[in-house]
């Protein structure tokens, strides 16, 4: 088959795209801590997952179980995405325009796939943190893609907790300070419970 | 002034060369130069002394006109001659290609053993023609550069012989990582073929070895062959330059010799990226094309080409630029209008229809593939370009219950 080479175009293609890791809520729950690589304003931001690497993107698919339009003047939207092991607090604010209007026209509850940024949040110093994700995109999709998500998240998240323990990565030492009384062998207990949920 | 000894010190340099010269001319000459056009004495004498040299046709004696350092003509080997140098090279012509222009009397490649440089030999040179497979000496030519490219100008100050030298010259390819702007032989692969671009183009491609791959272009010449996708070919002095910034081989002169066997390519073909799509990105869905022939430039609403300005019979196609995320990588992805086709079961028709009925008209189209891919898991197959993956066929991944049972056996497992 023959390639069109005007769509080969010319310097976009080497960018580098940050990419999306697939964590379950019940881990993305646990982060506490957040850097950025490199003093420049567009450096990309970093939260540290606790089976010790980092996260910039995040790829999810759950159950949109509820969403809220929030604000007059900045109109956002909050949502919850649900997984076997947890909740993930998804927003899309005057920022993502197009995450709004899809979100807008989803009626939950719904299978949703997500892809974006993940963030901790401090309402208050004596509040505790939580972390949310800004939503670049979400899309309704079927039970089989979510199906093949918890795969692919049971399967990575296994692969991080084998390299955790092997030591291997360059997060893994910050992980081990950050996160000094988790023990990654919980993560792999909550990945058996999600993949039994999977019905057949 | 007195002239004389500057005359004698001329003269002198002839009779060296068995050559006679009147005196008295000679410092009529300078005095003109210097009395009338106030002309620098020792440049006067140079300058005379290289009209005499040239009427006598003995270039040794005559200085180059140059000025300031790297000007003194130096006999070099062709890798070592930088644009802006004056040089006296012994070479082979290698090829001889159709002048561009009627100022040029021949233009080529000239090779020694160190390596090969393109050449132009201007018709006010009057310099004899240069044969195809012979071997000549060059003397005060210049170097100097076109679009970074280094090449060997033959003026009228330049002197050429023809060396009785029957050297068989083998040039030694080199991986396609380690070609740079200039000439260069390579033995590669065609594992791409590309609709031409222009009318004048014969075959544009890409080649591979197993260092790299590069774009290759081959103009409309007579008896230029189309090479074949799949086989392994020697390109010998080929013209490499830069298009949309990198880099490109220009077979049109080089000599092309197809080989036996096979040999490893970069990727050694296709590779498969199993993985979610995670965008979609504007310029998506359904596009109109330019229509002027090898143009085929994606149009902006208002049916403008870059090149060919408003085009009121655009063409459709579709394809699908994104990201394809494996959880490591993010790879830019490239869909043509047949795998969209089959993946969004939305043809180019029915396409054209939403296009032309809906009010929200092509990003209609837009918003329905995407809705139908974004966030979905496929696996793509196809070939990494620079960073972007040219996809040759994409399917949607399903569930296996196979890996399901194993991922259980695995989280299972001993902790």
């Amino acid at each position: 088959m023959s390639i069109n080479e005007r769509d080969v175009g010319k310097k976009d293609a080497s960018f580098e795209r940050e990419p999306a890791r697939r964590v379950f809520a019940a881990e993305l729950r646990e982060c506490r801590y957040q850097f950025k690589e490199g003093d420049d304003e567009k450096s990309p931001t970093f939260v540290l997952l606790p089976t010790g690497e980092r996260s910039n993107r995040i790829y999810l698919v759950g159950t949109l179980t509820e969403k809220q339009r929030q604000g007059e003047q900045n109109l956002f939207y909050r949502g919850r995405v649900v997984d076997p092991t947890g909740t993930f607090f998804v927003m899309a604010g005057s920022y993502q325009p197009e995450a709004m209007q899809q979100i807008a026209k989803i009626e939950t509850p719904a299978f949703v796939a997500v892809v974006g940024k993940p963030n901790i949040y401090q309402k208050d110093p004596a509040s505790s943190p939580l972390v949310s994700v800004r939503i670049e995109s979400i899309n309704v999709v079927d039970k089989e893609t979510r199906d093949l998500w918890m795969l692919d998240a049971a399967a990575r998240t296994l692969d991080r907790i084998d390299a955790f323990a092997r030591g291997e990565g360059k997060d893994v030492v910050t992980a081990k300070e950050q996160y000094p009384t988790l023990n990654p062998a919980v993560f792999k207990k909550m990945a058996y419970d999600a993949l039994a949920q999977i019905k057949i | 002034m007195d002239y004389s000894e500057n005359a004698e010190r001329i003269s002198r340099k002839f009779s060296q060369k068995g050559q006679t010269v009147d005196k008295k001319k000679i410092e009529n000459k300078l005095r003109r130069l210097v009395d009338e056009f106030g002309v620098l004495p020792s440049e006067a004498e140079r300058s005379v002394t290289n009209d005499l040299a040239k009427e006598f046709n003995i270039p040794t004696l005559g200085t180059s006109s140059g000025s300031g350092p790297g000007s003194a003509t130096e006999q070099k080997k062709i890798a070592d001659a930088a644009p802006g140098d004056w040089v006296t090279i012994e070479g082979k012509v290698v090829s001889l290609s159709t002048p561009a222009s009627p100022t040029i009397a021949q233009s080529g490649i000239l090779a020694d053993e160190s390596g090969a440089i393109r050449f132009i030999v201007w018709t006010k040179s009057n310099a004899p023609a240069m044969t195809e497979g012979s071997w000549y000496r060059i003397e005060s030519a210049v170097v100097d550069e076109y679009k970074g490219i280094p090449s060997l100008k033959v003026h009228s100050g330049t002197t050429m012989k023809e060396l009785g030298t029957t050297d068989p010259l083998i040039p030694v390819p080199v991986q396609i990582k380690d070609l740079h702007i200039g000439i260069g032989s390579v033995r590669a692969k065609v594992v791409q073929e590309w609709e031409p671009t222009h009318d004048r183009m014969l075959q544009s491609g890409l080649l591979s070895d197993e260092t790299g791959t590069i774009r290759f272009v081959i103009w409309k010449e007579p008896g230029k062959e189309q090479l074949e996708v799949g086989s392994v070919y020697s390109a010998f002095y080929a013209l490499v330059d830069e298009y949309n910034g990198r880099l490109s081989l220009n077979l049109t002169t080089a000599t092309v010799m197809q080989e036996e066997g096979d040999i490893p390519t970069i990727s050694g073909g296709e590779v498969a990226i199993h993985g979610a799509i995670v965008h979609i990105a504007p310029g998506s869905g359904i596009i109109k094309r330019c229509p002027v022939e090898g143009c085929n430039r994606a149009l902006s609403r208002q049916n403008y080409c870059p090149i060919h300005e408003i085009q009121p019979n655009f063409v459709y196609d579709l394809r699908i630029k994104g990201w394809l995320d494996d959880g490591e990588k993010t790879h830019n992805i490239l869909i043509q209008r047949g795998v969209v086709e089959s993946l969004t079961s939305i043809t180019l028709d029915a396409a054209k229809e939403i296009a032309e009925n809906n009010p929200l008209g092509m990003d209609e189209v837009f918003l329905r593939m995407r809705d139908i891919l974004l966030g979905r898991y496929v696996v793509c197959r196809g070939r990494e370009i620079e960073n972007r993956l040219m996809v040759n066929s994409c399917e949607r991944l399903t569930f296996d219950s196979g890996e399901h049972a194993a991922l259980l056996n695995r989280a299972g497992g001993a902790s």
